[in-house]
């Protein structure tokens, strides 16, 4: 029996892996071979290993509860060199044998040892736990945690090189209540034949599979020496599922993440699609206007000219030529009407930079007869941020309405415009110098500071009037304005996004903008 | 609505301008417009204004700058929107070979965008076509005594063209401080008489700085302003 477990009879082996590397093929040499294997351990064996003593207490089933490690030996328990019925060169034997765990027990300890002539993968339940190739050596693997009550299944895919063929195998479990069991390499095992699916995990045999043959007793001819070595396999811990690796887990998330992908594709077209629509539109809006411009606009023209041509080549004091200048000057209201209508459709005027500039430059003109002083208070950052048409068009509403009030209600001699840019609102501002008013005083509904204060709130603005008798008047329009910021895939659909006002956006569709071009016209 | 406003002191237009001293000489003005009815119109109506007369008239930008030359005229009506080329390429090109001729530009539109563009790009005023007859005259006067069309609106896109230019160009086409702050102050709705009393210096000196800013305009822009007007055409 050997004694000193991993202790490597190292210089018999290496002698005989000297003499003897892959020669086993060579049939007429294998007696030489048997010869100098048992001759070296015998000459060289340092002391521990009787030959024959343990050859002749090998077979015994001696093993109790208990393993001490003084009695202890690795061939201890094993059972005898089992194969297939067939022996042959380069055969592939898948050796398989289910045991039973009993339910309630507590494994204390389990041990498995075993080798194959000539290799062998061991597989427990399907998992894979170790290979070898060395039959002069033992393998044994601890595999206490690896063995809770069922069935647990042992698989072998044992493969041989040539010549002749074996497998050896002890599964030792000891119980917490005293009890143990004992599965040995014996004709119960199976034959698995080749071609079998998930035999590895399979509880029950099938009948088509053949017992195993025992070829040999352990320590019978033609293994008639023992294992030279002994390799320890470190103890096997049962493989941790974290919760990620789980099957579940990773399908869900899998499906999660098309979803989301899909779902994303989704909008991206919709963003691009939107975006065509915008862009068409401004390519509309550009259109109409050039239409405008081009055709009524200089019809128009040519009218007022051509009239005060006539008009300028009839006397002075006619009445004809007083209504030929009353045409004229009508033609030349609808001209300037025009122009804003103009002004606000054309998308190349859309910018905060083009609104304030046009403000500026009606709040001009408007005082210009009254003799108000009018002074501009502008932000000179935010420049090229852009305003939708609903917006542009409510705004200078608004505007007008209030530059309107100031000349008729207020008596003011300067007035402040005010367009500023605060905290992403867009902050027009007109306060006046003149007479103010009592707000409780005002008639409702007989002014246009309700109509203003709607218009505002359609654009999730708000106008905001102050004035106190005296103390002149401020009227503030404030509209949160989304911030602009391109997304990275803005060079896909070449139109740039108007900014737009807060709740009007989710509404505004193309098909809202037409008609307004035409409510424009009447407003004016 | 929108009338140009212009800087000049209305009195009296300045004794050396060339014909302008002379109540017999009447102005030469050339006309550029391209429908016919119009043209016909604008014509006439210069004609009956006792101080001026048509000398020319063309249908288009092409042959404005083959004809135009040899009239020599004093003002130069120029329609914004001329078929082929456009007005503003057509002004570019007439002041580079009449530096000393008066450019106004006409414009059915009020768009002070494009006004500008033409600004840059060499001309010296501009006109709603729908003036009034009495305006027409007042303007051509304006223009040749020297005045400048200079409005807040106007005055802030001087201001933002030069800061634009100072990125890349050479201090020959910036603004000087004293420019600047006239600039600044228009803008913010200050009329010339306004702003002379603020520096403490005559209206005059005030027209001066402003003549001057166009001229630099005109030197760093003339072409880069054809040039945008093009690409402005195409959304």
């Amino acid at each position: 029996m050997w004694k000193g477990v991993g202790v490597t009879l190292g210089y018999g082996a290496e002698a005989d892996l000297m003499l003897w590397p892959e020669t086993k093929s060579r049939v007429f040499l294998n007696t030489l071979w048997l010869f100098l294997r048992g001759g070296t351990v015998a000459c060289l064996g340092i002391g521990v290993c009787i030959g024959s003593h343990a050859m002749a207490l090998a077979d015994g089933p001696e093993i109790g509860p208990q393993a001490p490690d003084t009695d202890y030996s690795p061939t201890n328990g094993l059972g005898s060199w089992i194969w297939a019925a067939k022996t042959y060169d380069r055969q592939t034997c898948q050796l398989w044998r289910a045991f039973d765990i009993p339910e309630q027990s507590v494994v204390t300890h389990a041990r498995l040892v075993l080798t194959v002539d000539n290799e062998f993968t061991l597989y427990l339940d399907g998992r894979e736990l170790g290979r070898g190739a060395e039959w002069r050596e033992l393998f044994i693997y601890d595999v206490t945690h690896l063995l809770s009550p069922g069935v647990h299944t042992l698989a072998i895919k044992a493969y041989n090189s040539s010549f002749l063929a074996g497998m050896i195998f002890c599964l030792h479990v000891d119980f917490g209540d005293g009890t143990m069991l004992e599965v040995k390499s014996d004709s119960s095992w199976r034959i698995v034949p080749e071609g079998t699916k998930r035999w590895m995990t399979k509880k029950k045999a099938a009948k088509a599979w053949p017992q195993a043959t025992a070829v040999a007793p352990l320590g019978g001819a033609p293994w008639w020496i023992n294992p030279q070595n002994v390799n320890l396999i470190p103890m096997l811990q049962p493989i941790k599922v974290y919760f990620w690796q789980t099957g579940w887990f990773q399908i869900s998330l899998l499906s999660l993440s098309g979803a989301v992908i899909l779902i994303s594709l989704k909008l991206v077209a919709q963003l691009a699609l939107h975006r065509k629509e915008q862009w068409l539109l401004q390519r509309e809006r550009a259109r109409i206007a050039m239409d405008f411009h081009d055709d009524l606009g200089a019809r128009m023209t040519g009218l007022v000219v051509r009239g005060e041509v006539v008009q300028s080549e009839l006397p002075e004091d006619s009445e004809t030529r007083r209504q030929i200048d009353g045409l004229c000057e009508e033609a030349r209201g609808i001209l300037s009407t025009m122009d804003e209508i103009l002004w606000a459709v054309n998308p190349k005027r859309d910018s905060f930079r083009d609104f304030t500039s046009y403000i500026c430059g009606y709040a001009q003109e408007f005082f210009k007869p009254t003799g108000i002083q009018c002074w501009f208070d502008l932000d000179p950052a935010a420049s090229s941020a852009v305003l939708s048409l609903p917006l542009k068009r409510a705004l200078l509403m608004a505007v007008k309405e209030t530059l309107n009030n100031v000349v008729k209600h207020s008596r003011a001699t300067e007035v402040v415009l005010q367009i500023k840019w605060q905290a992403r609102k867009l902050v027009v501002a007109i306060s006046d110098n003149g007479a103010g008013f009592d707000k409780t005083s005002l008639r409702p509904g007989r002014n246009g500071l309700a109509n203003m204060a709607q218009r505002m709130s359609e654009l999730g603005g708000t106008c905001c009037i102050t004035s106190e008798p005296g103390k002149g008047c401020r009227t503030e329009f404030s509209i949160p304005l989304k911030d602009a910021r391109r997304p990275a895939w803005h060079w896909m659909t070449r139109s740039d996004r108007p900014l737009q006002p807060g709740p009007a956006a989710a509404t505004e569709t193309s098909d809202d903008h037409i008609p307004q071009i035409h409510d424009a016209a009447k407003h004016y | 609505m929108m009338q140009p406003s212009t800087t000049k002191d209305e009195k009296s237009a300045p004794a050396n301008h060339p014909g302008a001293s002379s109540a017999k000489s009447r102005l030469r003005v050339a006309l550029v417009e391209d429908q016919p009815k119009v043209r016909e119109s604008w014509v006439r109506l210069i004609n009956s204004f006792p101080d001026f007369y048509c000398v020319c008239s063309c249908v288009s930008g092409e042959e404005a700058v083959r004809v135009i030359p040899q009239h020599q005229p004093n003002v130069i009506l120029m329609d914004i929107f001329l078929p082929r080329m456009s007005g503003i390429e057509c002004t570019a090109r007439l002041k580079a070979i009449l530096p000393q001729v008066q450019i106004l530009i006409l414009t059915a539109m009020d768009d002070q965008e494009l006004v500008f563009l033409a600004l840059e790009a060499g001309a010296d005023g501009y006109l709603l076509k729908r003036t009034k007859p009495s305006e027409l005259r007042a303007a051509l006067l304006d223009v040749l005594s020297g005045g400048v069309p200079m409005t807040s609106q106007i005055a802030r896109l001087v201001i933002d063209s030069f800061r634009q230019k100072a990125k890349t160009k050479d201090e020959s086409s910036e603004l000087s401080l004293r420019e600047e702050q006239i600039l600044e102050l228009i803008s913010q709705g200050y009329s010339n008489k306004m702003i002379a009393d603020k520096l403490e210096v005559s209206i005059d000196t005030v027209c001066t700085h402003l003549r001057r800013v166009f001229a630099k305009l005109h030197v760093s822009s003339r072409t880069e302003a054809v040039v945008r007007y093009i690409a402005s055409k195409t959304l």
